[in-house]
Parts: C-alpha cells; structure tokens; sequence
C-alpha cells in the first residue's frame, strides 16, 4: 500500500456525533480488512473516549470540539480522540445521570495499545491502537476488574461476580 | 420512522418487555431511561431484550444497572435477554464486565419473562 488511508473528523461534542464516529471507523476497518471482533472491540473504545469527551470535556452552555483522528499504520489502526477542554474529570454532570465511570477500563481492555495525555486547561489526548492481527485477547492483560457499587458508579476495588 | 427503537411490549400480562433493536450509547441513553421508568412504573417485572441490538456501550449498561437496582428495592423482577446469537457489539461488554451474573442475562425472552416474574417479591 502507498498511502495508508488517513482520517481526521472535527465535529461539535454532543451525544449525537458518537455515532457518527463509529460509522466513519466501520467503514476505514473495513477497507482495512479487520476482523468483525476487532471491530467491535474499536467501535466499543472509541465510543467511550468520545463519551468521556461529550460528558467530562467541556461545560454544558460553552460546548466544544470532538476531534477524531485515523491513521493505518504497518501494525495496525490508530485512533486518537481529543478535546480542547479542561480534561477527563469524574465531575458530576449536571442535566443527564452520573456517568458508571467505566470509560477507561473498557479502552484500556479493548485496545492493543492505549495511551492518555492531557494537562489541565490543554484538553486530553486518548491514543488507541488496534493491530491486523492479534496473538492475544487485550482484555486478558487488562481485564475490566470490579462490578457495580451501590451508588451506580462502577468500583474498580469490588470483587468481581466470578470470584 | 425511528432507526433504533425502543418499544414496550406489554403482552406478557404482569412482565413488560422493553425492546431494545440497533445501536444504542449516549445518545440514545436517555430514551432508554425514559422507557425503563415507564416500565418500573408498570409495578411489575421487568425484562430488557437485546435481541436485536447491534451495540450497546457503558451509557447503556449505566441505564440498565440504574433500572435494576431501583426494580430490585421496589421487590420487581429484573432480568435482560440477548436470544441465541448475540451480537458481538453487545456481548462483548456484558463478557468483560462480568455483568451476565448481575444483572443477570439470560438467552431466551421466554426465560426472561419466567425468571423476572420468579425472582419479583409480587403482591
């Protein structure tokens, strides 16, 4: 291949963009040859880290952007998700029901590589990589611990069920 | 003509099934709270069927889980269904989860319907 197909979607953060992403990441995959597990592992991530940007970035009235960025590359599909807000913060959300806190355990679970960055006041950067090919199941090398507390939000330190 | 809906289905007398179909996160997140308290409000048990969803993220599971709990303290049946052949986009996040025993999930709506009149504490 000489050019690896490149992506880069700028768009308002609200709720209704998230699905805008994932339809522009099926159809790169796909022209990508990914497996339909991959797939659905990199709809799932790249779900969360634009939730956490629609939710945590920016204040409600001022609003923001949600920039997603694709790029193949000899070992797989880069995504990253940025915002220009003040960061991914567990601060409680005002109109819609707290947030179950699961976002990052769940990129961290489905990506093959993962990485944040942010510094407060410069919005936060969530790189994921996803390869052609798989020796290992991500989720076994970090596994989504915890289950549900009683206040809703997820707690990482709870027993699993299984255990 | 509404491309992921959720519908409740009230034919099974004292178990409304909320059925959820297509893609479903934060956007849509809000209807299916909506929806999940008209079911609560029914007074019976309740059975979520995800069936025909292609993908459900964590806004989803923090709607279902809310919903469970609030069913579980009012003594109504709290069961969710998927068929036979589950969507990875859905099954994927109850697997790492752990949430299958939870919440819990089980395969067929006939089931479901059986286990949510089963585990409600009923009038």
């Amino acid at each position: 291949m000489s050019a690896r197909p490149e992506v880069l979607l700028t768009m308002p953060a609200r709720p209704e963009g998230v699905g805008v992403v994932r339809q522009a990441l099926a159809g790169m995959a796909d022209a990508l040859d990914f497996e339909a597990p991959v797939l659905a592992d990199m709809k799932m991530a790249v779900t969360e880290a634009c939730t956490n940007v629609v939710v945590h970035a920016y204040d409600e009235t001022d609003g923001g952007v949600l920039e997603v960025e694709m790029r193949a590359t000899e070992e797989g599909l880069t995504i990253v998700v940025r915002d220009h807000g003040t960061g991914i913060q567990p601060r409680p959300a005002r109109s819609e029901p707290a947030a179950l806190g699961l976002g990052l355990p769940l990129i961290a679970a489905l990506s093959d590589a993962f990485e944040l960055r942010g510094s407060a006041g410069a919005g936060t950067e969530v790189t994921m990589t996803f390869a052609y090919t798989r020796d290992a199941d991500p989720a076994n090398a970090n596994p989504v611990t915890g289950t549900v507390g009683i206040d809703g939000r997820w707690d990482l330190d709870a027993p699993s069920p299984e255990s | 003509m509404e491309a992921n809906p959720i519908v409740l289905d009230d034919t099974a007398g004292d178990v409304v099934v909320v059925v959820v179909e297509g893609e479903h996160d934060i956007y849509t997140a809000p209807t299916l709270r909506e929806r999940l308290d008209e079911a609560l409000d029914r007074g019976g048990g309740i059975v979520v069927d995800l069936t025909a969803a292609t993908f459900v993220d964590s806004s989803v599971l923090g709607a279902l889980l809310d919903a469970r709990r609030r069913a579980l303290e009012a003594g109504q049946g709290f069961v969710v269904c998927v068929g036979e052949t589950v969507e990875p986009g859905v099954q994927r996040i109850l697997d790492i989860t752990g949430l299958v025993p939870v919440l819990p999930v089980l395969r067929q709506r006939d089931e479901a319907i059986e286990a949510a009149r089963a585990n409600g504490s009923g009038t």
